[in-house]
Formats: structure tokens, C-alpha cells, sequence
């Protein structure tokens, strides 16, 4: 889903935001306190209505976010028509968030529990937390929801007639600037939602970020960027390897492995594994 | 004597006096780490700012450096000078072979292609603990000098001398060549530039001169862990040659300069050093993306 | 014949850009290339300055063999182009994009730039260069704050500087005033009678029809006609194409 968000980001705009993982984490952090201190505390809801609470909390936040880094970022560097430029800013910006974060939470990890992690189900003879059933099925929605809306709705396919060709998008009376804006900050309230998800699952610190990023960028690659079957099919795909790589090379090489497969992908094909061929224009 | 010169000869007088008057040991410590930094600076600005390759992985070069020199001299009893001659070699090659196929992307693809060799670098340096000694890290190692005024007038004196030996390349055809890459690949293409050639090139002397500052490392700071080489690493040396101004020769050294000082005058707020690299590197991209270099020329326009 | 194409074809994914296109520019000719919108000229270009390799055919200048040759090689053969989209460097000065052009000439020793740097070589020429276009007086300029026509004949400039013997442009009048259109005619014999093989796609008719010796009409990826710039005006199925293309774009 993270990579989701990226590789959204990257079709409309042709451009990376670095800072898209520190998204995750300040969702995460936001859920986290929605749920622990405001939900139950404040408004003395149950367990399992708090965090569903701070869920939409954390979607918010990221939302928020987006908007703000778009605003900031993005728009005021986009017709520059520079790659590097808003890459660089949005490293700047992944650094401060997660600083920021550090500077308020402190680097200790917070145990974040969310009611359906203390659950487990069984099916057959496998134990799943329910947590991670919960994740693989809000993820499976968001997705599904994600290309219903991308394929079928008018927005959509705007949004894709404005990553096709923005100037023509622009005379058919599209605003781009709106549009662009606006898949930010869907993006970003996925990445916001993701940290609720995952916070649970992860160990919940500024720096989580960084580890989810560069994976998240792995699977863009693999899938191509900007291409959504793409990269839903690589998310998968390194899942599956990751699962692979713990059972027989132990979980320290995780990391190792995807990147070696991310180097190889960029040797072999680096239009991705859908590919999408495009000539060098002249 | 030309102005050129007259700045070059005071620079030199000042380096030569700056360990006498700073004179506690913990800012010497931090003048030799400035140096090294100036050095960082320089080898990355070679790749970004004159060849416009955006290279995250410029940490791993730096790591390498420093792992490759200390393994040989703790576990194999190298001579230091023969074991810097080797770590920079290594750097230097693992460089080249990483431009072998990064020649080839470009602009985002880069990015994350060298965003990948730095993690896979680092995964290496705490996974392969018979060599690294993994995350417990390498203890005990002792710098070239122990004096620490010697050890600054060595790494300073490296810097300058790379500073005036890329001067004089970026001065030169050379730098034509690469600014004409960095500008446009395919009309550099169309003016004989074999540009994969000099792209691998500037990438390759890049990772070196990393790999040089990176000797220098673990004699100064005693020990030696991989997260000493993380990908933010590579992050703060672009936000010295951003904050400086990229493309030009002197930006880098201020920026290096300016970002290893500020944050030890600030050292009482604890993580707002990192904050800063941050905010300075988003306000400079967004506001005055020639960094200082660019800033003092509008102010001196300006007084005119 | 300084430049010999047999039957080259490209295509982009199942489109015909070129299709079976025979060529063959004599030496010290001005060659013009012209046909309608999306005929193929530009593609034929890429192909012939080495950005494109082609599907299938052959491609010799003189005697070498092109076919695989990748485009920075083909400069030192003394082949340079100019672009329809310029393409210049743009945060350079004026100067600096042609003495970036004087690159396969650089042949001094690796440590002699590393001992002294800029060593000064070809400046002079690349001032004439400059002269030769009209742009001497604004050397210290960016390229990208020229206006438009002059980005144009800096271009040419700077692909000068390489020393061509067959000097290819790709549309250089889009975009030019009627002035800049006469000025760049006038360069465009003068570079042709110092002995420089020169081939132009254009789709001026005026510049075509007053400077080229010959010119080679395509349409639709495939060759139409050839002839003298008199009797392209004349033949009908040129005519018809034209007219066909003008109405249908």
C-alpha cells in the first residue's frame, strides 16, 4: 500500500517523495495516540472502537500532510520542470519529519496495541494474528477501491489523462494543479492509514520510516514506476520472497535480497516488470 | 600574482594557523572531522553537481573506504599508507562497477539504483560479522598521527589538494564535457561525448575520493560500526553540497564547512541537529536553489 | 556519394516510422529532406546521426559501416546534427556550448587538464564560430536566455565546432523570422561551399526550394520522389501528398 502511494504519486507527477514513508510513521504515531490517550481516555470508547477511531485519525493526518508537502514542495517546484529538485526537498523533508518525530517521542520504541493483535485465528493447522488478517484484508480494500476509482470514475481518468500529457489534460479543462493536489494527498492519507495498520506490527519509532521506504522503493522499481498492476504484482512478489529469504537464509538478509533482486530488475529490465517501453524522445 | 592565487595562499596560511587557534582537543577533533567533510563534499559534487547524477550511495563508498583500510591494517598488519592506497582501489573499483550498469539510468532510476547499493552495503557490514565484526563494530583503532594537529594538517592537506586537482579537470575540456552531460546526454551524444564513459568516470573517481576520506575516518573516532555509514549519511553530504551550491567548486567546501560547525554550536538541542540538515536543505532547494554560492552573488549584485 | 542508406526501416512498437527508405547525399550537396507531418524525416535523421539503429537495411558513409555504431562515435567520423527540439546547454554560456563541441579535438594528455586546468585550446575558433552566426557579442550569456531564433543558430554553432563533413539539421527554420529565415540561408551556402555536405529536413518550403541542390520527398515512412528542387514543385503525386497532408492536419 505504502508503495502504492509512491508509485500514485510517481504516474501522476513523475516525481518521488522521499518523505512518503515518514508518512507512515506519523500515521502510526497518530493512531497510536488517537487510540491510547484520546479514545479511551477522553471519549471512553472500547478498545476495538478506538482504533477503528484512529484509523480514520491517522488517514487524516496523512491527508493533511500531503496537502501541506504538496503546497510547500511540490507546487512551487513543479514548473521548473527539474527531477532532482523536488527529490532533494522531499529528502529534506523525510529528514525533518522524522527529526521532528525523535525530538517529540524520543527514540524509544512505543508498543503500540491495537485489540486485534491480541487475537489470533486459526485456520487449519496456521496461527494468524488477526492484526495481520486485518492488514492484508483493509490493504486488499484500498487497493481494489484505489483501481475501481483510477479505472471507472470520471477523477480517474482525469488523473490518468493528466499523467498521460498534463498541457492537453489542461485545454480539456482539467485542472492539473487540483489534480495533482489531490493524488497527493490520497496517497498520503494511504500512507497515514498504512502506519495505523502496520504500527501494531512494526516496532513503532521515528526511524520506522526508513526501513519501510526503501522497501517501499524496491517494489516500485520491480513494478516499474508509475505502473499500479505493476506494482501491486511486486508487492506481492517481494512479499513472497521475503517469506522465502527468512525460512532459508535467516531474516537478517531480507534487506540483501530484495535489493540484490532490485539491482538485477534494474540490470534486466528497468521499465519494470510490466513493461511500458518508452524511446528515448527527440 | 593573480586574485586566484592570493585567495589560494591566504586559505593555505589559515589552515596552517586554524589548529593552533582552536587548541581544545574536542574542536581540533572537530576541525579534522570539517576536513573530511570538505572532502565528502567535493567527491560527491563531482557526480551531482557537475555530471547531474543524483547519487544516494556516496555513503557506502565513504564506508567502504574506512572498512577496507582498518580490515587490513588490524586483521592483516598493512602499513596504513599501503592500506588506504587498497581501500581507496576498492572504493574506487566497487564505484565503477556500480556506474558499469547505473550509466545506463538515469535521473530517478539512479537515485534509487545507488539508494540500493548503499543498503545492500550496509546489510554487508552487519551481516558479515567474521570480517566487520557486525553491529559490536571495531574497536581500538589508532589514527595515522596521534597528534591531533597532524592528523588535521593531513586531511586538510588531501582536501586542498583534491580541490585544486578537480578545479583544475572541471576548468578544463574535461569539465566541458561533463557540464555538456549533466546539461543534455543526448546532444552531449551528438557532439562525440561518449557519455556512459564519463558519466563512469566522474562516478568512479567520486566513489575514490569517498573511499579516501573514509581512511581517515576510524583513526579519528577510535571505533568503527556500519551505522556510521546509514543512507543518511549520504543524505547530509548532499545537503553540504546543496546548502553550498552544487556545480560550483567552492559551495560544497562552505556548505561543508557551515553544516559541520552549525550543529556543534547548537549541540545543547540533542536531534535538532538532523532537523537542521533537513530545514536547510528544503529551504534551500525551494528558495535559492544555487545554495550559498548563489546567495552571495545576488548580495553582492545587490550592492552594487 | 558521401552518405548511402539501403532500404533502413523503423518501427515503434508495430508503428512504421521508416519504412524501406533508400538514400544516397552526394558529397558537397546541399540535400534537402521534406514531406508532410509524420512523415518519417525526423526518424530518418535519428537513424542516420545514430540515436535510432534501425530494424533492418544498411547505412555506410563512404566506406564505414554505421550499422551499430552508436551516435558519439559517428561524430568523430565527421558526422554532426543539429535538433528539432533544440537542445542546447542551457545553464551554459554561449561559449561553453561550443567548446563543448570541440570535444573529439581535445587530444592533449589526461594530466595536463588535471596540472593546468583550462588549457585555452580552440577559444579563438570557438569565437569565430560565434561571429560566423552573429552571436559574438552575448559569448558570456546563458544559452537559455537567448531568444529563440539565435538558441537556433547557437546550436548550429556548437555542432560546427565538432568539424563536420556531412552536417545534418533537423527543421533548423521552425521558428524563425523571415530575417533569421535569410540569415540562416545565407550561412547554410556558406557552409556548404567550404565544403561541407550539408542535409536538411525542412519543412520551409522557401529555404528548401532557394538553397538545396537536391531534395528527397517523403510520405507516410516511404520514399515519394526525388529530384531537383524544380522538379519536386512540379510532380503531382508530391503535390497531392502535400496537399492531402496540409488538409488532413
Amino acid at each position: 500500500m505504502v508503495a502504492l502511494g509512491l508509485t500514485l504519486i510517481y504516474g501522476v507527477l513523475n516525481q518521488i517523495n522521499f518523505a512518503h514513508a515518514d508518512f507512515v510513521t506519523v500515521g502510526a504515531f497518530t493512531a497510536f495516540f488517537t487510540a491510547t490517550r484520546f479514545a479511551t481516555k477522553v471519549l471512553g470508547l472500547p478498545d476495538t472502537g478506538a482504533y477503528l477511531l484512529s484509523m480514520f485519525a491517522a488517514l487524516g493526518a496523512g491527508a493533511l500532510l500531503g496537502l501541506a508537502v504538496n503546497a510547500a514542495v511540490f507546487a512551487p517546484l513543479r514548473d521548473r520542470g527539474d527531477e532532482l529538485r523536488p527529490l532533494i526537498a522531499t529528502i529534506g523533508v523525510s529528514v525533518l519529519l522524522e527529526n521532528a518525530q525523535l525530538a517529540l517521542f524520543g527514540p524509544i520504541p512505543y508498543q503500540f496495541d491495537s485489540p486485534f493483535a491480541r487475537e489470533t485465528l486459526r485456520i487449519g493447522r496456521i496461527f494468524f494474528s488477526a492484526q495481520s488478517v486485518l492488514v492484508v484484508a483493509v490493504s486488499a480494500a484500498a487497493i481494489a477501491a484505489l483501481y475501481g476509482f483510477m479505472r471507472f470514475t470520471f477523477l480517474g481518468k482525469a488523473l490518468r489523462a493528466v499523467a498521460q500529457d498534463r498541457e492537453t489534460a489542461g485545454l480539456m479543462g482539467i485542472n492539473p494543479n487540483l489534480l495533482i493536489a489531490l493524488t497527493i494527498v490520497i496517497a498520503s492519507a494511504l500512507a497515514g492509514m498504512a502506519g495505523a495498520l502496520l504500527g501494531p506490527v512494526l516496532v513503532l519509532s521515528p526511524f520506522a520510516g526508513a526501513s519501510v521506504i526503501v522497501k517501499a522503493f524496491a517494489i516500485v522499481i520491480i513494478g516499474g514506476f508509475g505502473n499500479m498492476q505493476g506494482t501491486i504484482l511486486a508487492g506481492i512478489l517481494v512479499g513472497v520472497i521475503e517469506a522465502f529469504t527468512v525460512q532459508y537464509l535467516g531474516s537478517g538478509l531480507i534487506d540483501l535480497v530484495v535489493f540484490a533482486m532490485l539491482l538485477l530488475m534494474l540490470v534486466l529490465r528497468p521499465t519494470g516488470l510490466i513493461a511500458e517501453r518508452k524511446e528515448e524522445n527527440v | 600574482m593573480s586574485a586566484r592565487r592570493i585567495y589560494f595562499v591566504v586559505s593555505i596560511l589559515v589552515l596552517a594557523a586554524l589548529p593552533w587557534l582552536i587548541a581544545t582537543p574536542y574542536w581540533r577533533g572537530i576541525l579534522v572531522l570539517c576536513a573530511m567533510n570538505v572532502l565528502l563534499a567535493l567527491s560527491l559534487n563531482l557526480v551531482i553537481g557537475y555530471t547531474g547524477q543524483l547519487n544516494l550511495g556516496q555513503s557506502a563508498f565513504f564506508g567502504i573506504g574506512a572498512y577496507v583500510s582498518t580490515i587490513l591494517v588490524k586483521s592483516y598488519g598493512w602499513n596504513f599508507w599501503l592500506a588506504a592506497v587498497a581501500a581507496v582501489g576498492a572504493a574506487g573499483l566497487l564505484g565503477l562497477a556500480l556506474a558499469a550498469f547505473a550509466v545506463r539510468l538515469r535521473g530517478h532510476y539512479l537515485a534509487i539504483a545507488s539508494l540500493g547499493f548503499a543498503v545492500i552495503t550496509y546489510q554487508v557490514l552487519v551481516n558479515w560479522e567474521n570480517v566487520t565484526q557486525g553491529v559490536r563494530g571495531i574497536y581500538g583503532i589508532m589514527p595515522p598521527f596521534s597528534h591531533p594537529a597532524a592528523l588535521f594538517y593531513l586531511v586538510a592537506g588531501i582536501a586542498v589538494l583534491v580541490y585544486v586537482l578537480i578545479d583544475n579537470l572541471v576548468r578544463s575540456p574535461v569539465g566541458d564535457s561533463l557540464r555538456a552531460i549533466r546539461e543534455d546526454e543526448v546532444s552531449a551524444a551528438s557532439l562525440g561525448i561518449n557519455r556512459a564513459l564519463w558519466k563512469a568516470f566522474a562516478f568512479c573517481v567520486g566513489a575514490a575520493i569517498a573511499g579516501l576520506a573514509g581512511c581517515f575516518y576510524p583513526g579519528f573516532v577510535g571505533t568503527l560500526v556500519p551505522d556510521a555509514f546509514n543512507i543518511v549519511e549520504s543524505f547530509t553530504m548532499m545537503a553540504m553540497v546543496i546548502v553550498g551550491g552544487m556545480g560550483t567548486m567552492i559551495g560544497p567546501v562552505l556548505g561543508a564547512i557551515v553544516l559541520t560547525f552549525l550543529p556543534e554550536l547548537l549541540r545543547g538541542f540533542g536531534e535538532l541537529r538532523l532537523m537542521i540538515y533537513g530545514i536547510a536543505l528544503t529551504l534551500v532547494v525551494l528558495f535559492m536553489p544555487g545554495g550559498m554560492v548563489q546567495a552571495w552573488m545576488a548580495l553582492r549584485a545587490r550592492l552594487r | 556519394m558521401i552518405l548511402r542508406a539501403k532500404e533502413i526501416s523503423k518501427s515503434f512498437g508495430g508503428v512504421r516510422a521508416v519504412h524501406n527508405v533508400s538514400i544516397a547525399v552526394p558529397e558537397n550537396s546541399i540535400f534537402a529532406l521534406i514531406g508532410p507531418n509524420g512523415a518519417g524525416k525526423s526518424t530518418l535523421l535519428n537513424l542516420l546521426s545514430g540515436i535510432y539503429q534501425p530494424d533492418a537495411g544498411s547505412l555506410h558513409l563512404e566506406e564505414t559501416n554505421l550499422i551499430g555504431l552508436p551516435a558519439h562515435r559517428r561524430v568523430r567520423l565527421g558526422m554532426a546534427r543539429t535538433f528539432q527540439k533544440i537542445r542546447l546547454f542551457r545553464q551554459l554560456t554561449l561559449l561553453e556550448n561550443v567548446l563543448a563541441g570541440f570535444h573529439i579535438h581535445q587530444d592533449a594528455p589526461f594530466w595536463e587538464y588535471l596540472v593546468y586546468g583550462d588549457t585555452g585550446r580552440f577559444r579563438e575558433e570557438a569565437r569565430s564560430l560565434l561571429a560566423f552566426v552573429g552571436l559574438e557579442a552575448r559569448s558570456g550569456e546563458r544559452a537559455g536566455a537567448l531568444p529563440y531564433g539565435q538558441q537556433r543558430m547557437l546550436e548550429i554553432a556548437r555542432a560546427l565546432a565538432t568539424r563536420p563533413r556531412l552536417f545534418m539539421l533537423d527543421e533548423p527554420a521552425a521558428g524563425l523570422n523571415a530575417a533569421e529565415v535569410d540569415f540562416l540561408l545565407k550561412r547554410l551556402e556558406q557552409i556548404g561551399r567550404q565544403g561541407v555536405t550539408v542535409l536538411v529536413v525542412e519543412h520551409n518550403m522557401d529555404l528548401v526550394m532557394n538553397v538545396a541542390h537536391r531534395v528527397f520527398v517523403m510520405d507516410h515512412g516511404e520514399p515519394l520522389f526525388e529530384g531537383t528542387p524544380r522538379e519536386v514543385q512540379h510532380d503531382p503525386a508530391v503535390i497531392a501528398a502535400y496537399l492531402g497532408g496540409e488538409f488532413a492536419s
